[in-house]
């Protein structure tokens, strides 16, 4: 199926982390190079999970076209509420937790004061998921049940060795949402026939993917055009709560 | 160009869920490019290996020119594991072995000694070995690494460079191990820059898991390497010519 705009890239990252590195003006060229409307960007390395404020800053003053999901690691405690607040402020749409990379359990009590915020805030919460331990998706799980009005997003969706996990949790949990920004073909395809189209979220994971092999992949889905619109745009403007 | 999948499996089934068939996948080769699969099994890793390397043989025989199967034997078995992994490699249609610890349900320090033994066996014959990567608690990238150092003398390739969390650790293994190779098999195009900037494009290889999943996966792990920014010369590398090396497919066309 064809691509066509608009699309909104639910989860790019700025920053540099390892290998990868990433600045506003090369993701506005990219965005451009494959016509992608509007980015939704989060720290990542140590902007996560120290330096809060830097991060944020780099995702919230990129540029009107980036939008930012902010970070705060939630040992901080209520300096991180306050980080919370300064980026409500500046604009953000969403938050961004990361288990691995800022040390804790999703289920951690610590975390729920970040959560609370983001009820108030009217954010979408996405966790990153993936590794064993502390990012286990069923962990986000478990937090998910505990706030039935509260959108989470399974960042990198449980990439990859807890992705048999998908099928039954997003059974259980109705307000829990896949960015399917690493993730291959028939597990996407298997939550939209079993879930619906409204629960996948187009993310290019830039940079560690990349737009071209990323939309590629969209591309190849067995889905059709109305169901292709909510995966690239609809849902993300929906959950975000884009204008 | 010339594509060589280092990462597949061919199996009818896993546990009920159907996967493609023999038909398809060659369908899915024909489809994305790809000349030459390395097969493994899915099945094989809960059990029955000697009926399920049969099979892996019957489908190179099969198609001499387009599969090439790799062996796998359960370790915990020791001695018997030994003797069913010489059988297969004594078999010239078998180039390969395929371990999955996380199914197969051992760390390699588990089985130490008859890992110790396969590995030479593998050496003798001058067989890679694949091994699962990138996932506690059998199967972490630093296992498959520690067990690299038992047996220098074996060619050991990790069979996801490091999947989804271990990718950078993964490259810095490959750079630090001489006998240690990649199969790039999960990680992401912006991984694979900084992989080949470890090593060297010389120790990488492709490989898509495709059978485990549809001719999808294999058209987006291709992706993977192709929208990488790698200039032509280490994308044919890891398209084809280390796979023929480690392979000696030269030496031995199919």
């Amino acid at each position: 199926m064809k691509i066509e705009p608009p699309i909104i890239d639910a989860h790019a990252l700025l920053g540099a982390e390892y290998h990868l590195k990433l600045d506003p003006v090369e993701l506005l060229r990219r965005m451009d190079a494959h016509m992608v409307e509007t980015a939704i960007a989060r720290p990542m390395g140590a902007e996560l999970a120290v330096f809060n404020t830097e991060g944020n800053n780099r995702v919230l003053k990129a540029h009107p076209r980036i939008r930012g999901m902010a970070a705060a690691n939630p040992w901080f405690g209520g300096k991180a509420i306050e980080e919370l607040k300064r980026c409500r402020d500046l604009g953000a749409v969403g938050l961004f937790l990361h288990p691995s990379r800022q040390g804790f359990m999703p289920t951690d009590d610590l975390v729920r004061p970040l959560l609370d915020f983001a009820v108030e805030a009217g954010w979408p919460v996405m966790f990153h998921t993936g590794s064993y331990v502390q990012s286990d998706i069923l962990a986000l799980g478990e937090v998910a049940r505990k706030y039935p009005g509260l959108n989470f997003i399974a960042g990198f969706g449980g990439f990859t060795d807890m992705w048999f996990e998908l099928p039954g949790l997003f059974a259980e949990a109705p307000n829990l949402y896949l960015d399917a920004s690493v993730m291959w073909s028939d597990a996407i395809e298997q939550i939209v026939r079993e879930r619906g189209e409204s629960r996948v979220l187009f993310g290019s994971a830039e940079p560690r993917n990349c737009y071209a092999a990323g939309l590629k992949m969209f591309e190849r889905l067995d889905v059709n055009d109305q169901q292709m619109r909510a995966i690239l745009s609809a849902n993300a403007k929906r959950i975000f709560r884009l204008p | 160009m010339r594509i060589i999948d280092f990462h597949t499996h061919l199996q009818d089934r896993w546990f009920l869920r159907p996967l493609p068939s023999e038909t398809q996948f060659l369908d899915g080769m024909d489809r994305c490019g790809v000349e030459v699969s390395c097969i493994y099994t899915i099945m094989g890793f809960y059990g029955n290996c000697e009926r399920e390397n049969n099979q892996l043989a019957n489908y190179a025989r099969a198609h001499p020119k387009r599969i090439i199967p790799f062996a796998t034997v359960d370790p915990k078995l020791g001695k018997p594991a030994v003797e069913e992994l010489e059988r297969c490699l004594s078999n010239p249609v078998f180039r390969g072995v395929k371990f999955h610890n996380w199914l197969q349900a051992f760390a390699p320090s588990m089985a130490r000694e008859t890992m110790i033994e396969i590995l030479r066996c593998c050496a003798r014959h001058d067989a890679p070995v694949v091994f699962h990567d990138g996932t506690p608690p059998y199967a972490t990238t630093f296992q498959i690494a520690a067990m690299t150092r038992w047996v220098p003398e074996a060619k050991i390739v990790l069979g996801h460079g490091g999947l989804a969390d271990y990718v950078y650790p993964a490259g810095q293994l490959l750079r630090d191990m001489p006998n240690l190779y990649i199969c790039f098999c999960g990680p992401k195009a912006g991984d694979l820059p900084y992989l080949v900037e470890m090593a060297g494009a010389d120790k990488v290889l492709f490989g898509s898991d495709f059978g485990f999943s549809d001719w999808k996966m294999l058209a987006g792990r291709l992706d993977d390497v192709i929208e990488s920014g790698l200039d032509n010369a280490s994308i044919e590398k890891i398209l084809h010519g280390n796979a023929e090396q480690l392979l000696h497919l030269k030496e031995r066309p199919l």
